[in-house]
């Protein structure tokens, strides 16, 4: 986990999409949100999820070691980049192999583009749009000892599962204290579709 | 990896220099006051070829080199199709269309360096290998001819218009590039979201070597026709000094992107081919909603197990599809609370 970092808690997400408009403002993808807010049980609950690039750690990265074009760089303190607009072919690699379903794709303009943390923000000490807006601190920016002492006895995890892998990630997921020694489960192997069990 | 990109750049130098020593028939048409521009262009081959090496080797790029040439060379596909690769080579590489998709300022800088830059290399790279050469039967002209390889392609006179655009190919370059390239230092300068992360040897060092060599080039014009070629030599090195840099430069930082875009092409190609069918989609297998043509995923899912990333089948859902299943996963195993 990276020092400062982005901390997400689904249990206070409102679905207020704040997250959503202010992540437009970056100044590094303006106009374009790169945040998602997705309503995993639309219909029957409330809950919502935003994500953000997890920035993963190990295996570094899945999007920039798929990319055909070298285009994603991986920063030296731990910030994946968006596409390198020079060499990004716009082939859709990372769109697909991303286990948690961040990058996203402009198809006419055969570009990348993903949650940067916003870099031009974060690299001069300034929280990321996102979490400077979040009203109930769902999207939290600090390290770890200062999401520790605004909430006690709060845990967290870095490391998901994907099947028989574990991604270990620079973002981490609020978590209750008696599941944080266990990877968060990361959707895959899928169990049930649309109500139908696939095992 | 290493040993056999530098045997791919020895064997492309090599053969480089091969052709230049025929071309300019036994170096006789050989320019010797071009030879460090020629030597430039023997390096510039060797960091290519052995930069594409590297490149092509990594398991992404690799798939997509045998799938974009296996179609590019496919009789098949040019059967079916045989207007879409020169229609593809004309929108992404001459005309760009993808670049008006991001900005209309930025596609009309980039075409006005890429046509500047392309006419710059149709001229000086034959011209400092000694396959082309301009000479006149009657001494100081103003009839020229114009040979490749020693065969006459073109008589002309110098002093007409035909004349003048041969003799200031490089000048209406330069006049190309320097406003494109100017825009793009501006933007560098001004347009907080490519500050965002820019390295100065990335992505500055290019667009001043581009304005270093467009402007002392026609600074040497300037000087051989209102300075009676004063300053002209110190001209000519600084000019000379900035190409050689330039080209060694290319395999080795935002350049070679001009060696890297033709992929588009080849990923096109492959997409294309696979989506004239349309069984050949491949939908999410929770929502339904295409993904992208069934050859496509199989590639991608072939290039992650080759990176040991274990969750090859992942790539069968949409990303929406992976969020809502994580979120899924998190409010029945992590917090029930989440509700």
């Amino acid at each position: 986990m990276m020092g400062r970092t982005i901390f997400i808690d689904p249990g206070r997400c409102i679905g207020c999409q704040a997250c959503v408009s202010a992540c437009r403002e970056c100044d590094s993808h303006r106009g374009k949100s790169m945040i998602h807010l997705d309503y995993p049980d639309e219909g029957h609950s409330v809950a919502s999820l935003p994500t953000v690039c997890m920035h993963c750690e190990d295996p570094v990265a899945p999007c920039a070691e798929v990319c055909p074009a070298d285009a994603i760089l991986v920063t030296a303190d731990g910030v994946v980049q968006q596409a390198d607009t020079t060499r990004c072919i716009g082939c859709a690699n990372c769109v697909n192999a991303c286990p948690f379903g961040v990058p996203k794709i402009d198809l006419q303009a055969k570009l990348q583009m993903k949650c940067n943390l916003c870099y031009d923000r974060t690299a001069y000490g300034l929280a990321p749009m996102c979490a400077t807006v979040c009203p109930t601190g769902a999207l939290f920016y600090g390290t770890l000892e200062e999401l520790q002492a605004e909430r006690p006895g709060v845990q967290v995890a870095d490391s998901f599962t994907f099947g028989s892998t574990t991604v270990s990630t620079g973002v981490a997921m609020v978590v209750p204290a008696d599941k944080v020694q266990w990877p968060v489960p990361g959707g895959l192997p899928v169990v049930e579709i649309n109500g139908r069990d696939v095992r | 990896m290493r040993r056999r990109a530098s045997l791919a750049g020895a064997v492309v130098s090599f053969l480089l220099i091969l052709a230049i020593v025929f071309g300019s028939r036994l170096l006789r048409d050989f320019d010797s006051a071009l030879l460090p521009y020629a030597v430039a262009t023997v390096f510039l081959a060797f960091g290519v070829a052995y930069r594409y090496t590297v490149w092509i080797s990594a398991p992404g790029a690799r798939r997509l080199f045998h799938k974009g040439w296996g179609s590019f060379f496919s009789v098949a596909n040019f059967r079916q199709a045989p207007t879409a690769l020169p229609k593809m080579i004309a929108t992404y590489l001459g005309f760009q269309k993808f670049l008006g998709a991001r900005s209309h300022a930025r596609w009309a800088a980039h075409q006005l360096i890429f046509w500047g830059c392309l006419l710059a290399a149709a001229i000086t790279f034959p011209l400092t290998w000694g396959w082309f050469t301009f000479t006149s039967s009657t001494g100081s002209g103003p009839g020229y001819e114009m040979r490749i390889w020693g065969f006459k392609v073109l008589g002309f006179d110098a002093l007409n218009v035909v004349g003048w655009l041969m003799f200031h190919g490089l000048d209406i370059a330069a006049v190309l590039v320097i406003p494109g390239a100017g825009y793009f230092l501006w933007r560098r300068m001004k347009d907080r979201g490519a500050i965002t992360g820019q390295r100065f040897a990335y992505d500055l060092v290019p667009l001043l070597a581009l304005i270093v060599i467009s402007v002392t080039g026609l600074l040497l014009t300037f000087s051989s026709i209102f300075l009676h070629g004063g300053g002209y030599e110190f001209l000519a090195i600084l000019h000379m000094v900035s190409v050689v840099f330039t080209l060694i430069y290319i395999p080795f930082g935002k350049f070679f992107h001009i060696v890297q875009r033709p992929a588009a092409v080849g990923m096109q190609l492959f997409k294309y081919t696979a989506r004239r069918k349309d069984e050949e989609v491949l939908a999410c297998r929770r929502c339904q909603e295409p993904i992208d043509t069934a050859p496509y995923v199989e590639n991608l899912k072939g290039t992650m197990r080759d990176l040991d990333l274990g969750f090859d089948e992942w790539a069968e859902y949409c990303p929406r599809c992976k969020r809502v299943l994580r979120g899924n996963a998190y409010l029945d195993h992590v917090k029930k609370g989440f509700k």
